[in-house]
């Protein structure tokens, strides 16, 4: 009787040994659809497998408020080891201090994989690339159609965009040319600054001393956005502006993947067009004060790039494992896995990116044509505070009728003062 | 004694660990930051004095969101009560269908106010429901819809609001009637009292107390308003409030946490004196009555 309890407790000992040598790794994420869930797990479990002495505990976040529950972890030193951010935001975790530096780790895979200029931060890496994202131009062929276009046609400068959201906008009444965000943050800079960028516009001077935002090649950027607008906008957050996009009463929309990942899985029939995002064009002319000689950015335009970027505690106690998990995930045969998955359209990996997958839809491959042609905005840890002002600014001039000119030059004003801050 | 004293104080423990740990505690300790710079992602902290009050009482934005958490508060408020009352007199009547329409507006009260407030944005947006009513009335509405016009968002939030509340205050006021004894409203008919009169007399004094509680309760419930404002706007069209005001500057991009507590506090003040002045000026006036 003794002899079996003394192995019973053997056996429990050396059980709990083994449990406890396992180092558990805390991982915030934000992907929580269901049909994308399920390959994040497997992706885990497939680690877990490979790396007998690691655990993974997966926490989801949302995108409402994510940002605050990780900025109250940080806080409160219950900050995961791994944590997902999107691109805006690693600046400023990275200047409070929060992440560790992966510079040394990731100096011989930069080669290999975009967007490490949004994850550096005072020359040192904060966070690795893994689902890069732009956003083009969606368009719905068939009102198109009604307003008098051949099927093929897409537009491919400011103007013959302007002209076709006008004329879808003249079909009827409730029908809309042009979706126009509006009543949520973190959105509206992302669709006025592919305009802004496309004219020539910037933040910051070249050499990044002084912020330039009020050019007049944003001030042109701005007139046109508004122009779309007030003729032809239908206002709505974007959820609001997608489903009247894909109901057919909205004509033009700025988006990302996501859309193409809904209309699948919506089954909706729509007869989609997309194309990147349009340049003025040389022949661009819409105010009186249009000067033919600006410097502008022929067809095709930029857009706006971000991105989901994997991040480590500087206080975690795994940082080995951490970084191992990491690399792991955004490999590119798992960057594949997980684009195939959640149908998206622009890993990180450049490896990934050459898949045949991305080559097998015309949508896909316009994404991917516009993520090499976008651009990002700066690595500040006040960005944050300056698109909160942008956004206001461009609000301002869209529901107010502010001046462009003047409410930029204030804004110039505004994003000068919170740089010295 | 000394032994019933200790059963007393154990079997409270669990009520009085929780009020101190999640309530005492951090209205102790948000009183105390409103006092520093303290900001969620920065290390440490400045005791700062008043320059969070007085920074606050010149920060346009902070002034705004009390100057709308008054509008909205007083402009719902007298609606509300009144709406609410005349529902719950139609609802006492003896009719057919009666159990139908007390369940029917009691309904919006027990719906997810997410719920409510995003079948509203549809209702008020361009091409919406009620644009289609305003046209048919007459009136033009707002060319992007109700919402996103900074002269018409914060009140067509406030309607919204009063729809959503009448259920409830209803229910109160009902329960209120229901208190009212039968014999005094025969005494009223035997003397010869018409129902205005029997209203103002009868019904209206004895509904005292009930009314002073709808009205501090719904003052208090308005003082706080803030899921739809983050559901419906985000704070923006000038509808942003007291509360939003709070959750922006603590929990969104600057996550300035010292300033936020600060904002809050002159928030509980403003509850907290009006919550008074209600209870002095409607004791006295309806001892009036």
């Amino acid at each position: 009787m003794l002899n079996s309890i003394l192995r019973a407790l053997i056996f429990f000992l050396l059980l709990s040994s083994a449990v406890a040598a396992q180092t558990t790794i805390e991982w915030w994420q934000f992907w929580t659809d269901p049909d994308i869930k399920p390959t994040i797990v497997a992706m885990v479990k497939e680690f877990e497998r490979q790396n007998p002495d690691l655990r993974v505990n997966l926490t989801d976040l949302t995108w409402a408020n994510g940002h605050e529950k990780i900025a109250i972890a940080f806080a409160s030193g219950a900050a995961p080891d791994i944590v997902e951010l999107g691109s805006d935001w690693i600046a400023q975790f990275a200047s409070a201090g929060r992440l560790a530096d992966l510079t040394d780790h990731v100096a011989s895979q930069r080669l290999h994989y975009q967007g490490w200029t949004m994850a550096t931060y005072n020359e040192k890496v904060f966070a690795k690339p893994w689902i890069l994202g732009t956003r083009l131009l969606f368009f719905n062929r068939d009102l198109l159609k009604r307003a008098g276009y051949t099927a093929d046609f897409a537009p491919v400068n400011w103007a013959e965009l302007g002209h076709a959201i006008a004329a879808v906008s003249k079909l009827g009444s409730g029908i809309y040319g042009w979706g126009s965000n509006t009543a949520e943050k973190h959105r509206l800079y992302k669709k006025f600054m592919p305009f802004f960028w496309s004219a020539g516009g910037r933040i910051f001077s070249e050499d990044d001393r002084f912020c330039v935002i009020s050019s007049q090649q944003a001030i042109e950027a701005l007139k046109f956005y508004k122009s779309l607008h007030e003729c032809c906008g239908y206002v709505a957050d974007q959820r609001g502006i997608e489903d009247a996009f894909l109901e057919g009463k909205v004509g033009f929309v700025i988006s990302g993947d996501w859309l193409l990942k809904r209309i699948e899985l919506e089954e909706r029939r729509i007869n989609l067009g997309t194309v990147v995002m349009p340049g003025p064009g040389p022949d661009f002319s819409t105010s009186q004060v249009y000067d033919p000689n600006l410097q502008v950015t022929a067809y095709p335009g930029k857009s706006f790039m971000g991105g989901e970027f994997l991040a480590v505690n500087a206080d975690s106690k795994n940082q080995l494992g951490a970084v191992k998990l990491i690399d792991f995930i955004t490999s590119p045969e798992n960057q594949l896995r997980f684009c195939k998955a959640n149908r998206s359209a622009n890993p990180s990996s450049r490896e990934a990116q050459l898949d045949s997958y991305f080559q097998s839809n015309p949508h896909l491959q316009n994404f991917v044509m516009q993520l090499n042609l976008s651009a990002h905005p700066p690595v500040d840890p006040n960005w944050v505070y300056m698109e909160t002002e942008i956004e206001a600014a461009v609000e301002r001039v869209l529901f107010e009728n502010a001046p462009p000119g003047e409410t930029l030059r204030q804004l110039q004003k505004t994003i000068t003062n919170l740089r010295k801050q | 004694m000394r032994s019933s004293r200790s059963v007393d104080l154990s079997l409270t423990s669990p009520w009085t660990v929780t009020l101190l740990l999640f309530w005492a505690f951090p209205v102790a300790y948000s009183l105390l930051i409103g006092f520093t710079d303290y900001r969620l992602l920065i290390e440490g902290y400045r005791w700062v004095g008043w320059d969070n009050y007085r920074s606050l009482f010149r920060d346009p934005a902070f002034l705004t969101a009390l100057e709308n958490t008054f509008i909205f508060v007083l402009g719902t408020i007298p609606v509300t009560t009144v709406l609410a009352l005349g529902m719950a007199l139609l609802v006492n009547r003896q009719f057919r269908g009666r159990s139908f329409f007390r369940s029917a507006f009691f309904l919006p009260s027990i719906t997810s106010m997410v719920v409510i407030a995003l079948i509203f944005t549809n209702l008020f947006s361009r091409g919406g429901y009620i644009a289609f009513l305003a046209e048919m009335a007459g009136f033009s509405p707002p060319v992007h819809g109700f919402l996103y016009d900074s002269r018409t968002a914060l009140y067509a939030i406030m309607g919204m609001d009063v729809w959503m509340s009448l259920g409830y205050f209803m229910l109160i006021f009902l329960a209120g009637l229901k208190s009212i004894p039968d014999e005094l409203y025969e005494a009223a008919e035997i003397a010869g009292a018409s129902p205005m009169r029997t209203f103002w007399s009868v019904t209206l004094p004895l509904l005292r107390p009930v009314a002073v509680f709808v009205v501090v309760i719904n003052s208090i419930k308005s003082f706080q308003v803030f899921v739809e404002i983050f559901v419906m706007t985000r704070g923006k069209f000038d509808t942003a409030t007291g509360v939003y005001f709070v959750y922006e500057q603590g929990l969104t991009t600057a996550f300035r946490m010292g300033y936020a507590s600060a904002a809050a506090y002159i928030l509980f003040v403003i509850i907290g004196v009006f919550s008074v002045l209600q209870f002095l000026v409607l004791r006295r006036r309806t001892a009036l009555w």
